[in-house]
């Protein structure tokens, strides 16, 4: 212990990441520490804010979705899930169950589709040494493949049930504007299994090097909707680890509490703690009895149990939550193939005039959006609870806590670690600088 | 033995959905990579390189930083294009050009004091070509991937890429789709750049005019169509801000 | 030919569809419904047939003559390399009306001239088609009033719902074959006859729309109002968005384009439609739009369809289906109401035909799509912009061509364009063509070496016809590039084995600038041989340039002729410049007393596929491509379009 410090009491240095690589968005690292001592330790965030809040203002209710889906591209499903939640909330539009059942397959293949990405594309090039999933092409070729493939399969599935992957057309107020045939629905399935059977190849691809994930924990309060049906993805309550299931989901500024921050364009959120996190862990750690078996064959492949609060581990979350996803999805089009697929028109809004609130989970957690719509169907006032807005401060805790525990390694290896650990979270930061809380006068 | 291009992709304001297209050409990407060199692609790769000839740029431009930034990435590249909605035109980022930037902030953070702090400092949302020249456009939101293809080969290969300026409804009336107007809905298809294969009518939805208006909706055609499907002149001025806040239509370089 | 006719039950006929879809053999097409609409689609099963329609989105042209279509693959690896891609398909369409089948006869009429498009001949070969009686009108139909309502022929069985039974008319061997292999039918007997008539009858009373001028009277309708405001007026709430020629079944006009894959190894060309109501139709590599004002493009669709196609052909190109009536946003496509309204504006005035039909030989019959290959021999740069190419055919045939003709050069990954041909006639497969950097295939040409391969189709076009030129004088006034084509004809003419056939041969060639006149080489040749006179000028030169002889526009050069000794009524005057420079010289030959008739000029248009085919070369009802770019004034100089 006395050696260490002797070591750490010396030690003079800056570790300083501009715009960090492989991450949505942009954002800083910075680090400074003098005397072994940490001066200075920041998550910055500095994605150019877009207002988006105020771009709402006057909009018609059928242009919600399109605007809000333009929040984020990877999570463009999510966002038009919940606007349209949200307002079939205010005007009392009661979907139907083809409509759900569809819905659920959106929010599926776009959990698939930002997974692969994240896991292949953004965090494995850590785990295998790799600047890029270019270079890992080279010595890695079979397992680029292998995750290039996943990805497409899950870009096809949601541009067959959504017209499109990024900023889905069909996905209006009432249901669809178009719904899938039969024909391609079995086709899909085909797809599915197929990708169940490469997952299977990949998770020990992935768990062979799995322990180059940093082994940290930090007790924490997690946060994600959950339900008795199912593995709650579309509909559900909201549940935190630290106060169980909150009764009602209108009031989730309870539970969601947002304050600004001057370092950053992206505000801060806590509940019971100083932070909390959102995302495939969070979900897990609720919910994880919930998970289809393939999936739970999975996270014990990875020996991940909940409650697990490494961070890192979210990276593994994501893939049982892939896992997931293809099995429910075959299960939820063998019930839509039995029942019989139709085309359908939109359910129109029973009310003129209303407050609503949509929640659902994306894959980088709970996402709230909450409007106010005047009788001519016009927002007056919006509001947007963003998922890595949440995670901000948790990023910041969780940094607080592991850059005193690695401050004697080398510091190349505190830069990546603490890179990896932003990764870690697969934020999205263009998404939470635009959160929407407007008043319309 | 020709060198490769080197190619370097940024992103200002935007959704990153442009970026993820590309990402989205899935084993294409690995073709792509054979024709030219990627330098730099904040979004997957690590490592990063000040050398390229050709600047792929998202997104747009909303404060000082901003257009600093960018200056610096068209004085490094021989070739600047602009990537998606955002970046050719302003996009969706432009809807807010209807207010003052003091006004939004304040509606945004409050109170909060953010006088100095340059990351705040937002002006009226620019498009790419308000800030520097722009060699090459890549339309839509999202862009349409073959098309990207087409002017990555084009440039490839050394010639002018081949972007329609006809309306959408060339590609529409192809794909045999039922007209929105025929269905009672409201569609820019007819004043809006082809090139997406007509895509949200394919899927039943109208045309948002996201890929740029090729013909004002001031004009006598447009009237009269609106008279015709008793369609009012607030939805099309509204349909046009969500893209095309603030322009009349697109300049035939575009 | 006698028509035999049988009658089956609808029950049979289903189980006719489902056996010939169950076989396999065939791609069974028929009519289905979509929304509240109907389309042609790949049937699964009879049960998906809705033969009682009123009319599709689309007509039945996009199996002949496909939305997208690849016409060739090229390797950009291998030297040349272009294979062409025909799909072997046999199909079987289900549910065709008549004015549908009426409009692919007229479609067979242009594709299957001359030059057969391959493609489409194959297509119509390989399909069957079985066609309906209509049974419903759709809103903007005036087929009746055409006479296009229904048809004897055109089809393999066409059917006519009578009651509980299909009559099944027999209309090729075809379609009874097929009848026997699949069906189970009875001869139909004298009232199931009776029947179809009255049928046809019924439902011509369920037509809406009535054209009001008969067919026959279209085209002189249409001639006389050709300076009508009407054209303006409704043009001007166009929306130019092309909808009205997508959807029409008598239009067929393509546009040709390369794409490339990303790994730059390989593309293919492909057609697609286009529409000549779309701004850009008619636009060159230099940028110029022929037919710019949106006024100018409505009126050339109607006159298309009204005039210039009948002139042509003999045959209104317009089926009364209403497609186009209900495409426009603004409804001002449909031929009935424009014929309609023009029924009021009758006039006196001369109605002189606006069409020229010549006959010509082509040399090159039946495939027109693929290219052959050819060398590139040497480059001569000429300035910074013009280089001439010394291009060999590989199979070492000679072009065959004549003075006047042209060739569509292709670059593969590029595109296609034409170059007029700068050689004289002679048994070489060794041409010249002038390249000017405009656009992409030009840019890229002038990048290659000697060597270097690329395609040739051609010689295209109809060329001067020489010896029409016996025993006359001979004036030539070249402009700029005019001299390219223009020295193909004089170097055939001032070949001592020609030269006595033509009397004196006077030539005018003038240019902007001293370095484009670029055949100094020829025009020293020209001045030495015996009864030619030689003149040069160039519009302007500056001081640093080098140039003794003479500056000013080309109408400076004809004082220069002697006017009374010059034989005008047997002076044959060829003309080949710039646009603008038409008109000038015109009036220079006219002074001279040359009459008209005995005036050439050579146009140039937007020529991409170079057989009249693509449909953009067209000045009024002319196809540049195939009745020019040769093109005699007396008779040019009534299409308004010429000069404008």
């Amino acid at each position: 212990m006395d050696e260490r410090s002797a070591v750490t009491m010396s030690k003079d240095f800056s570790v300083h990441v501009e715009h960090v690589t492989r991450v949505e968005g942009h954002g800083n690292i910075i680090l400074d520490v003098k005397n072994g001592k940490i001066e200075k330790l920041q998550w910055n965030v500095v994605e150019a804010p877009r207002f988006f809040e105020a771009m709402l203002r006057g909009q018609h209710y059928n242009e919600l979705r399109p605007i809000t889906s333009r929040i984020c591209g990877i999570c463009s499903i999510g966002h038009s899930l919940a606007s349209l939640k949200a307002t079939e909330d205010a005007l009392e539009v009661k979907i139907t169950n083809q409509t759900a059942i569809l819905r659920r397959l959106a929010i599926h293949a776009e959990n698939m589709q930002s997974h692969i990405l994240h896991i292949g594309y953004l965090v494995a090039p850590d785990l295998f040494g790799a600047s890029s999933v270019f270079s890992m092409l080279e010595k890695h070729t079979d397992t680029v493949l292998k995750i290039v493939k996943l990805h497409r399969l899950a870009n096809e599935m949601s541009d067959l049930i959504c017209g499109r992957t990024i900023h889905p057309i069909r996905l209006i107020v009432g249901g669809f504007s178009l719904q899938p045939t039969e024909k391609q629905l079995i086709q899909l399935k085909k797809r599915l299994l197929e990708a169940q059977e490469l997952t299977n190849e990949l998770a020990p691809i992935i768990l062979s090097v799995a322990d180059n994930l940093p082994s940290f924990t930090r007790e924490t309060e997690y946060i994600a909707l959950t339900s008795d049906e199912e593995y709650s993805l579309y509909d559900g309550d909201i549940a935190s680890t630290d106060t169980g299931k909150h009764p009602s989901y209108r009031d989730y500024k309870e539970i969601m509490q947002e304050y600004i921050v001057p370092h950053s364009t992206a505000k801060y959120a806590k509940h019971a703690r100083d932070s909390y996190m959102v995302g495939a862990l969070a979900r897990f750690n609720i919910n994880s009895c919930q998970l289809q078996p393939v999936a739970q064959d999975i996270a014990s492949l990875f020996k991940l149990k909940a409650i697990n609060s490494n961070p890192f581990m979210n990276t593994i979350a994501q893939l049982v939550e892939f896992s997931h996803s293809t099995q429910d999805s075959i299960y939820l089009i063998d019930t839509l193939v039995d029942q019989g697929i139709k085309q359908e028109k939109p359910v129109k809004p029973m009310k003129k005039a209303g407050r609503g609130v949509g929640i659902v989970e994306v894959p980088r957690g709970i996402l709230v959006h909450d409007y106010t719509l005047n009788s001519q169907g016009y927002c007056t006032k919006a509001n947007c609870i963003i998922p890595t807005n949440q995670n901000h401060a948790n990023i910041q805790k969780d940094m607080e806590k592991l850059v005193p525990e690695i401050i004697n390694r080398p510091e190349k290896e505190i830069e990546l670690t603490l890179e990896m650990l932003v990764r870690a979270y697969d934020p999205c930061i263009s998404c939470s600088t635009h959160y929407l809380d407007v008043s319309f006068k | 033995m020709k060198q490769k291009p080197r190619v370097a992709v940024f992103d200002f304001a935007d959704c990153e959905g442009c970026e993820l297209e590309i990402a989205d050409l899935e084993e294409e990407v690995l073709e792509l990579i054979e024709i030219v060199d990627v330098v730099s692609f904040r979004e997957v790769m690590k490592e990063h390189s000040d050398s390229y000839d050709i600047a792929i740029v998202e997104g747009s431009i909303m404060r000082p930083m901003d257009e600093k930034r960018l200056r610096s990435i068209r004085s490094h590249a021989k070739i600047l294009i602009a990537l998606g909605a955002c970046a050719t035109m302003g996009g969706v980022n432009k809807i807010r050009n209807q207010w003052m930037p003091d006004e939004v902030k304040k509606e945004v953070y409050g109170t909060a004091n953010l006088k100095g702090n340059e990351l705040f400092d937002v002006f009226q949302t620019k498009a790419l070509n308000e800030v520097v020249p722009v060699d090459y456009y890549i339309h839509g939101c999202p862009i349409d991937r073959d098309e990207f293809k087409s002017v990555i080969t084009a440039i490839a290969l050394g010639k002018k890429p081949d972007i329609p300026r006809y309306p959408v409804c060339v590609e529409c009336k192809k794909n045999e789709n039922i007209c929105q107007f025929e269905l009672g809905a409201f569609c820019l298809g007819p004043i809006t750049r082809a090139g997406c294969k007509a895509i949200c009518p394919t899927h039943n939805s109208p045309c948002e005019g996201c890929r740029g208006l090729i013909k004002k909706a001031e004009t006598e055609c447009v009237k009269e169509v609106l008279e015709r499907y008793k369609l009012s002149y607030e939805d099309i001025r509204r349909r046009c801000t969500m893209y095309n806040y603030g322009r009349k239509e697109c300049s035939y370089d575009e | 030919m006698k028509q035999f006719v049988k009658t089956i039950t609808k029950k049979d006929f289903s189980t006719f569809v489902n056996a010939v879809i169950q076989d396999g053999f065939y791609d069974v097409v028929g009519v289905q419904a979509k929304g509240k609409r109907y389309v042609f689609d790949t049937l699964s099963s009879a049960e998906e047939l809705q033969l009682d329609y009123d009319v599709t989105i689309l007509p039945p042209k996009k199996y002949f003559l496909p939305q997208y279509e690849m016409l060739l693959k090229f390797s950009l690896q291998k030297p040349f390399e272009g294979k062409e891609t025909i799909t072997d398909v046999t199909r079987i369409i289900i549910g065709v009306h008549p004015y549908d089948i009426i409009a692919l006869e007229q479609t067979d009429r242009h594709y299957l001239d001359q030059q057969q498009d391959s493609f489409y001949k194959k297509r119509r070969e390989n399909t069957i088609i079985i066609g309906v009686d209509i049974q419903n009108v759709s809103e903007r139909s005036f087929a009746a009033s055409m006479k296009t309502n229904t048809t004897d022929s055109g089809f393999d069985l066409l059917l006519t719902d009578i009651g509980s039974t299909y009559a099944v008319t027999i209309g090729s061997e075809t379609g009874n074959k097929l009848l026997k292999k699949y069906a189970t039918v009875k001869d139909a007997s004298t009232a199931d006859l009776k029947k179809i008539k009255t049928v046809r009858d019924a439902v011509q009373k369920k037509y809406k729309q009535k054209v009001k001028i008969d067919k026959k009277d279209w085209s002189a309708l249409l001639v006389a109002n050709y300076q009508n405001a009407i054209w303006e007026e409704h043009a001007d709430v166009c929306m130019e968005c092309s909808s009205c020629t997508m959807v029409c079944p008598t239009c067929f006009c393509y546009d040709v384009k390369d794409d490339v894959s990303l790994n730059l190894k390989q593309g293919n060309r492909t057609r697609t439609w286009d529409g000549c109501m779309l701004k850009d139709f008619t636009k060159v590599g230099s940028g110029e739009v022929f037919r710019d004002d949106v006024k100018e493009r409505y009126r050339h669709r109607f006159f298309r369809k009204g005039n210039y196609l009948p002139e042509r052909y003999g045959f209104v190109a317009c089926v009364g289906c209403g497609r186009c009536g209900s495409a426009c946003l603004p409804d001002i496509a449909d031929p009935c109401n424009l014929i309609n309204e023009l029924a009021h504006f009758t006039s006196e005035t001369d109605t002189g035909r606006y069409f020229i039909k010549e006959e010509n030989e082509v040399l090159e019959k039946g495939i027109i799509h693929v290219p052959r290959s050819a060398t590139i021999k040497k480059i001569t740069l000429f300035n910074e912009l013009d280089s001439l190419f010394e291009i060999e055919l590989d199979d070492k045939k000679p072009l065959e061509h004549k003075p006047g003709q042209f060739v569509e050069v292709s670059v593969f990954g590029y595109g296609e364009a034409p170059f007029g041909i700068s050689t004289p006639p002679g048994n070489t497969p060794i041409f010249e063509i002038m390249v000017r950097q405009v656009g992409n295939v030009t840019k890229k040409l002038c990048s290659l070496q000697p060597g270097d391969k690329v395609g040739i189709r051609g010689p295209l076009g109809n060329g001067f016809d020489v010896k029409s030129f016996e025993g006359k004088t001979l004036l030539f006034t070249s402009g700029g590039t005019g001299m390219v084509p223009m020295r193909s004809l004089i170097n055939h003419v001032v070949d001592p084995k020609q030269r006595n056939k033509f009397k004196e041969i006077i030539i005018l060639y003038g240019a902007k600038r001293p370095k484009e006149i670029t055949f100094m080489d020829d025009v020293d040749r020209w001045k030495k041989i015996y009864n030619v006179q030689c003149e040069l000028t160039v519009d302007r030169c500056e001081p640093s340039e080098c140039w003794d002889g003479c500056t000013g526009l080309i109408t400076t050069l004809f004082p220069k002729i002697q006017a009374d000794k010059l034989d005008s009524k047997n002076t044959i005057a060829v003309v080949i410049g710039p646009p603008v420079m038409y008109k000038f010289v015109i009036k220079c030959l006219q002074t001279l007393g040359i009459p008209d008739d005995n005036i050439y000029v050579s146009l140039e248009r937007r020529m991409k596929c170079g057989v009249a085919k693509c449909g953009h070369c067209q000045i009024n009802g002319i196809y540049v491509c195939k009745e020019g770019p040769v093109f005699n004034y007396g008779k040019l100089k009534q299409l308004p379009e010429a000069f404008e």
